[in-house]
């Protein structure tokens, strides 16, 4: 497998869990509440989202459904099948938005605390419930024919080899511009210490990811890496295959939910969220229904796990119960705690920093008898991991980000809310 | 022959709500003293069980020689020490420091978490997933058979032994036998009640409440009437019958949970270490200021809860036959129920709410077929419900 392939899959995965934590941080990081059920909001857009848009009596599937949105739209060509899967996808967000506010009404009103264990409790209830309702979804089988949008339109080639070469090459040349700009401005805004992890960090992948392929296997590896999103072997003509779309795909969902979240944190609306993190009390007095608020974030971060679960079930092609387990939740909160509490671009540093972890390991060979010590020992360096950010830098790697309208702090310099 | 019923179902729910309630308690006195929700201890209940397994059984672990079996009881005994002792490490290693940080809620129940994710992830490492046993001796279930008959009441006990059914006693209770056991049994209470019953004021602190006395006369006068005042079978021919299965280890677990409470209430109440844990409890700087001194007040709480913990785990892996990395967060919602449900600032409460949480359980699944996998959230149910009415829990303060 090229390397391009592996960073593919991976970049896929970090997209998917990014959007995923981006829900939770405007919960958790944002408006402080604690809400240890996140993974059923992502269980519940990758079930309603399947279930709209795959073909009805699927065979080995005895649950509700399907209702082949796509199909229904399909008569307009490929624009209108994609409309369909827009509108299955739009269905499971508001499914996972309507769960959250059942769940939300009675135990927002209670104790902070409280909150984190009746949310972990009902999420595991929804787990349970999905599993042995066949009726429902299938139960513990799963459903595997999960509608992959514009399937039919990849691999995308446009004529020729030769242009094909040039277009998707030319696009995946742009693409190492921008994140090479990118990361040239977070080098000169660093301190010493951040332009030191930088530059160290940033010359090792780019020797890893270049180099080292090309020194085993030639210029064509080189190529290969270069051109990331051309693939040679895509049909006769090479093209674009349906991975690297689904990582487009991705990274938009993700550029749409992280907008989304950025707008509303640095609106005055935000800005009642981010008092009612702070103390709930100071909100109250000044008029505002915080207990609205409160549900509204919760509504909003657990819509935004449900489009990451509707991306989840395209790049898997197979969901079942046993994909969602608690565990799922406790990454996340691993990954925005790691990458810095209340910070979006936190959540993704965090998120590629956990499951570049979690997935590097794999390399890692051990023999198959001790595959059960190998995971648990990552689990265990988790929550080691876990304690001491905790510990030594409780705002995480990036700490808290700045915003547009900062709370009024005792300097009044404005910046961050860190009061 | 009767099938078992609702009755049965109760019997259930007791032993349930008893294991229950050993790790309630603990939970309770870690919330309420060290402030801490703490989502480590469903863990906490499966290291205590595993603790005792490497003596009692430790030819089942993979990384430990064979060095035979201890006797059971010993090796909870020293389960319970052990856990005891790691307690201490989690407060001095972990929590702390964090409180030293003056570290909010929130942080300390991620803190518990990533605890929980080390702890679990320990004994998977250690042990790896497989279902394993205690090296216990067999124990034999006596099957009670209650029958209603026109002259009174029948009970026959059966035992199945070498694969036969064997009935091993028949006995009865007339009419006029049965209600003068229930006079009886509420004159003790009462009498009882009233003779422990004094004027309360808000400094009053009675060891045991008198109304939890008088209701422990009647209980009380019901067993003993029960078992001395066997008298002829009154016929089989009955209008309502039930049956309850009962053994050693439902007595055992019982009693042991009984004797744990006592003890906690003993050392809570007429001790001066436990006057310190409920100001600390009550107001943490109050009490340093008077002289508490809150750092050891921490670590016994977390010493005691660490080996509640271990006792309920043991007691688990005992009565359920198995033992699995899981299992101790499969207890962690039912407990944090009970807690919640008490109100986290009683461990008084948290008894009285695991009873609720573990009859509920159990009834609930007998009452509602096809439910047995819904055990959880049916007590979930119980707790949203009754959060909804009474926010800060059924018992409110000590």
């Amino acid at each position: 497998m090229a390397v391009a392939d592996f960073i593919i899959s991976l970049l896929t995965f970090i997209a998917i869990y990014s959007l995923f934590g981006i829900g939770l941080n405007l919960k958790f990081g944002f408006t402080g509440l604690i809400d240890f059920g996140h993974v059923a909001y992502f269980m519940i857009g990758a079930y309603v989202t399947v279930v709209l848009t795959m073909p009805a009596g699927a065979a080995g599937y005895s649950g509700i459904g399907g209702f082949a949105l796509p199909e229904l739209f399909g008569v307009l060509g490929p624009i209108g099948s994609l409309f369909g899967w827009l509108l299955g996808v739009l269905g499971g967000m508001i499914a996972a938005a309507l769960v959250s506010l059942a769940v939300g009404v009675p135990t927002l009103r209670l104790r902070e605390d409280y909150l984190a264990i009746t949310a972990l409790g009902i999420a595991t209830i929804l787990t349970t419930v999905v599993n042995d309702e066949e009726w429902l979804f299938n139960g513990p089988f799963g459903i595997n024919t999960v509608h992959a949008p514009l399937r039919d339109v990849f691999p995308l080639s446009l004529g020729s080899f030769t242009l094909n070469m040039a277009v998707f090459g030319i696009l995946s040349l742009a693409a190492f511009g921008l994140t090479g700009y990118w990361l040239a401005r977070a080098f000169r805004r660093q301190g010493r210490r951040g332009k030191l992890v930088l530059g160290v960090l940033v010359p090792l992948v780019a020797v890893w990811y270049f180099v080292l392929p090309t020194l085993s296997d030639g210029m064509v590896e080189l190529t290969r890496n270069t051109l990331w999103l051309f693939d040679p072997t895509a049909g006769p003509k090479g093209g674009m295959d349906y991975d690297r779309f689904v990582l487009l795909l991705s990274v938009a969902a993700l550029g749409g939910g992280y907008w989304l979240v950025e707008r509303t944190i640095n609106s005055p609306y935000g800005r009642v969220l981010r008092a009612i993190r702070e103390d709930e009390d100071v909100p109250r007095a000044l008029g505002k229904e915080t207990f609205q608020y409160k549900l509204q974030a919760l509504m909003l971060g657990s819509a935004l796990a449900g489009a990451a679960g509707a991306l989840w079930a395209i790049n898997i092609g197979f969901i079942a119960p046993d994909q969602f387990a608690a565990t799922i939740t406790f990454y996340a909160f691993t990954a925005v705690i790691v990458g810095g509490t209340a910070n979006n671009k936190g959540v993704i540093l965090g998120t590629a920093f956990f499951w570049g972890i979690r997935n590097g390991t794999r390399f890692i060979d051990v023999p198959s008898q001790y595959s059960i010590q190998l995971a648990a020992s990552r689990l265990m360096l988790i929550g080691v991991v876990l304690i001491l950010i905790l510990y030594y830098r409780p705002e995480g790697l990036l700490g808290e980000q700045d915003y547009d309208i900062p709370l009024p702090s005792r300097d009044s310099s404005g910046g961050t809310d860190d009061v | 022959m009767v099938s078992a019923g609702l009755l049965d179902a109760t019997v259930q729910g007791l032993i349930t709500g008893a294991v229950i309630a050993g790790g309630a308690l603990g939970l309770s006195l870690i919330y309420d003293i060290a402030e801490v929700p703490n989502f480590a201890h469903g863990d906490m209940i499966t290291i205590g069980a595993y603790l005792a397994l490497v003596f009692n059984n430790p030819g089942e672990i993979p990384f430990l020689p064979d060095f035979g079996s201890v006797p059971f009881v010993l090796a909870a005994i020293i389960g319970v020490v052990l856990a005891g002792v790691l307690g201490a490490v989690y407060e001095l290693a972990i929590f702390r420091k964090f409180r030293d940080n003056d570290a909010d809620l929130i942080t300390m129940v991620i803190v518990s978490l990533g605890l929980a994710l080390v702890l679990r992830n320990a004994v998977l490492f250690l042990v790896g997933s497989k279902n394993i046993q205690y090296q216990t001796p067999r124990v034999i279930t006596t099957n009670f058979d209650f029958l209603v008959t026109q002259t009174g009441l029948t009970v026959i006990t059966t035992q199945r032994q070498a694969g036969e059914l064997v009935t091993t006693g028949e006995w009865g209770y007339p009419w006029w036998l049965i209600v003068a056991g229930i006079l009886a049994a509420v004159a003790v209470g009462y009498a009882v009640f009233a003779l422990y019953r004094e004027e309360e004021d808000f400094t009053t602190v009675s060891l045991i409440p008198p109304k939890i006395l008088g209701a422990a006369g009647s209980i009380g006068t019901v067993l003993l009437l029960g078992v001395f005042a066997r008298l002829d079978p009154q016929g089989t021919d009955y209008i309502l019958g039930t049956q309850i299965g009962l053994n050693v280890k439902h007595i055992t677990i019982l009693a042991v949970v009984i004797v744990a409470m006592f003890i906690l209430n003993v050392i809570l109440k007429t001790t001066k270490l436990g006057r310190a844990m409920r100001a600390t409890a009550d107001n943490m700087a109050l009490a340093e200021v008077r002289g508490v001194d809150a750092d050891r007040v921490q670590l016994v709480v977390w010493v005691v809860a660490a080996m509640l913990a271990a006792l309920a785990g043991i007691l688990t892996g005992w009565f359920a036959t198995n033992l699995t990395p899981n299992m101790g967060f499969a207890l962690l919602l039912p407990i944090f129920a009970a807690v919640i449900l008490g109100g986290i600032s009683s461990p008084y409460g948290a008894v009285a709410g695991a009873l609720i949480i573990g009859l509920s359980m159990d009834v609930g699944v007998y009452l509602i077929p096809g439910s047995s996998t819904y055990r959880v959230a049916i007590a979930f149910v119980i707790l949203i419900g009754v959060l909804l009415v009474k926010p800060e829990g059924i018992w409110g303060d000590v």
